[in-house]
């Protein structure tokens, strides 16, 4: 991974897919999509967990 | 002996320290293995050959736990974006974007995109930070993109798009405008463009939806890679190149056209010649410079000459004369104060400078009339500035402070404006050595040195 001392911003980067021409948009539809799901597995997590009290998703370090 | 650069501490693989005069870039363990793979590189070689990155060299020196030190050329001049004119951050901006591809073109990248890394010398810009310079990592983006629109484009957008001057925003705030500040400044005025939609409209948008998600990762598994970073910076460079400014005949873009300009022109040049003659100094800035007519004669000796000037239209023909001399637009009323982190990170304007030798030709009577700064005040600081100076005084009765003080009392006007008070607040603080008067009879020049 290149290092990173600045903060890219993370809309910055995937517009940066859409910018990189056709191959790009189908990239940037792909993590798009990736972002999705990701979102729906912790929803998911959540859901799972709620009304037990081993949850890792909702502990404070969270 | 070695102090820290207080503009270089951002990014741990690279800092700069100053040893006396020298120029040190500390690398750690990561920026070691940046280096070793950027100088062995084709393309960096051939920046470095063309003067569009700074030549470096390893030494054998141990320092500070560094896994290597570098010694870089030391810079005449540091100037910064808030000093530069229009077409300076557009040659900046297309120098930073043609070392990114060549760069990637080469299995590096650069790491940020600020204008900060970027110096003129000799009237060209040159890449300052080899630290920037890392390997490309199959997948990842261009992290600096965001940096690119915000400290190069949207500048660039804000003159040649609105007309409105990009250097007193980056002076308040130097990390630029963000996104959605640029679409609430474009409004709903401009055409529609794509580079309006995507750089600006759709970053604005998505920065403000996906702040703080990991979209890096998802995007190097999704296939990214550096033909993407490449076709955006093929784009951003055509649109960069689409961003022109012509100053027209404002502000004091026509003033070599004053019949006082050109009626004094041989006789203030003779007596600049002079004086630079029995001084011979290294570092001249010529204050309220206008179209750098002195500034030239004064870089002829070899020596650094800075053209400082509070109007860009006309430093910006200047710069494009490519002349060599030094330019730095900023209001001598207000100049540069030194700033950022700890207040501290970017000097201000005249401790970079630092001349042995100043002229100020057609200039302080502006700041007495225009500004209102009292005479002894606007020598006090001329005094203080340690060098030489070459020193044009006005008098009231001239045709020039007529127009300053058209709507002004003489009871609204500082003491110290007639030839006699001047010459006594002149002789308070100055050794004065030869005068002379010009033809108007209004006007009279005096080379004069810090008591």
């Amino acid at each position: 991974m290149i290092f990173a001392y600045l903060d890219a911003g993370s809309g910055s980067l995937l517009l940066q897919a859409i910018l990189g021409g056709l191959a790009g948009v189908a990239v940037a539809a792909r993590a798009w999509k990736a972002r999705l799901s990701g979102r729906k597995m912790i929803e998911e997590a959540v859901a799972e967990g709620e009304g037990t009290t081993d949850n890792p998703v909702l502990t404070s370090e969270n | 002996m070695t102090t820290p650069d207080p503009g270089s501490f951002r990014d741990p693989a690279s800092r700069i320290v100053l040893d006396g005069k020298r120029v040190l870039r500390l690398l750690d363990d990561r920026g070691l293995t940046s280096w070793q793979a950027v100088q062995t590189s084709d393309f960096y070689k051939g920046a470095v050959d063309e003067g569009k990155v700074v030549e470096s060299r390893e030494t054998a020196e141990s320092m500070d736990g560094a896994a290597a030190v570098l010694e870089h050329p030391r810079l005449a001049l540091i100037t910064y974006p808030y000093e530069w004119t229009f077409s300076m951050l557009r040659d900046a901006a297309l120098l930073q974007l043609d070392l990114l591809a060549g760069a990637l073109r080469s299995g590096l990248t650069i790491k940020d995109a600020t204008p900060f890394n970027i110096q003129f010398e000799r009237g060209r810009p040159i890449f300052i930070d080899v630290g920037s310079f890392e390997p490309y990592q199959k997948g990842e983006p261009w992290l600096g993109y965001r940096q690119f629109c915000r400290q190069f484009l949207y500048p660039l957008m804000l003159r040649a798009w609105l007309d409105v001057p990009f250097q007193p925003w980056l002076r308040g705030d130097m990390e630029g405008p963000t996104a959605a500040q640029m679409r609430s400044l474009l409004g709903g005025k401009k055409r529609l463009s794509a580079a309006r939609l995507l750089h600006v409209s759709l970053q604005a948008r998505l920065e403000a939806g996906m702040s703080g998600e990991a979209v890096r990762k998802d995007l190097g598994r999704a296939g990214f890679n550096e033909t993407m970073i490449l076709n955006n910076v093929t784009r951003l460079r055509s649109l960069v190149e689409s961003l022109v400014w012509d100053p027209g005949n404002t502000g004091w873009v026509d003033y070599g056209a004053c019949a006082h300009v050109g009626r004094d022109r041989e006789a203030k040049s003779r007596f600049l010649a002079e004086v630079l003659g029995r001084h011979r100094p290294r570092r001249v800035v010529d204050l309220g410079a206008n179209e750098g007519h002195y500034t030239a004669i004064a870089e002829e000796g070899g020596v650094l000459a800075v053209a400082v000037d509070g109007d860009e239209g006309v430093l910006d023909r200047l710069y494009r004369r490519h002349i060599g001399v030094g330019i730095a637009l900023s209001d001598l009323a207000n100049p540069s104060p030194s700033q950022g982190w700890a207040g501290a990170e970017r000097p201000d304007l005249f401790t970079r400078l630092a001349p042995d030798l100043v002229v100020a030709y057609g200039v302080i009577h502006h700041l007495i009339y225009t500004a209102s700064i009292p005479p002894g005040v606007v020598l006090d600081w001329l005094r203080d500035l340690g060098a030489v100076v070459a020193l044009e005084y006005v008098s009231p009765d001239d045709e020039m402070v007529a127009k300053l003080t058209a709507n002004k009392l003489d009871t609204e006007l500082h003491q110290g404006r007639t030839e006699e008070e001047f010459r006594t607040l002149l002789a308070d603080r100055f050794l004065v050595g030869r005068e002379q008067g010009l033809g108007s009879g209004t006007r009279v020049l005096f080379e004069i040195t810090p008591r």
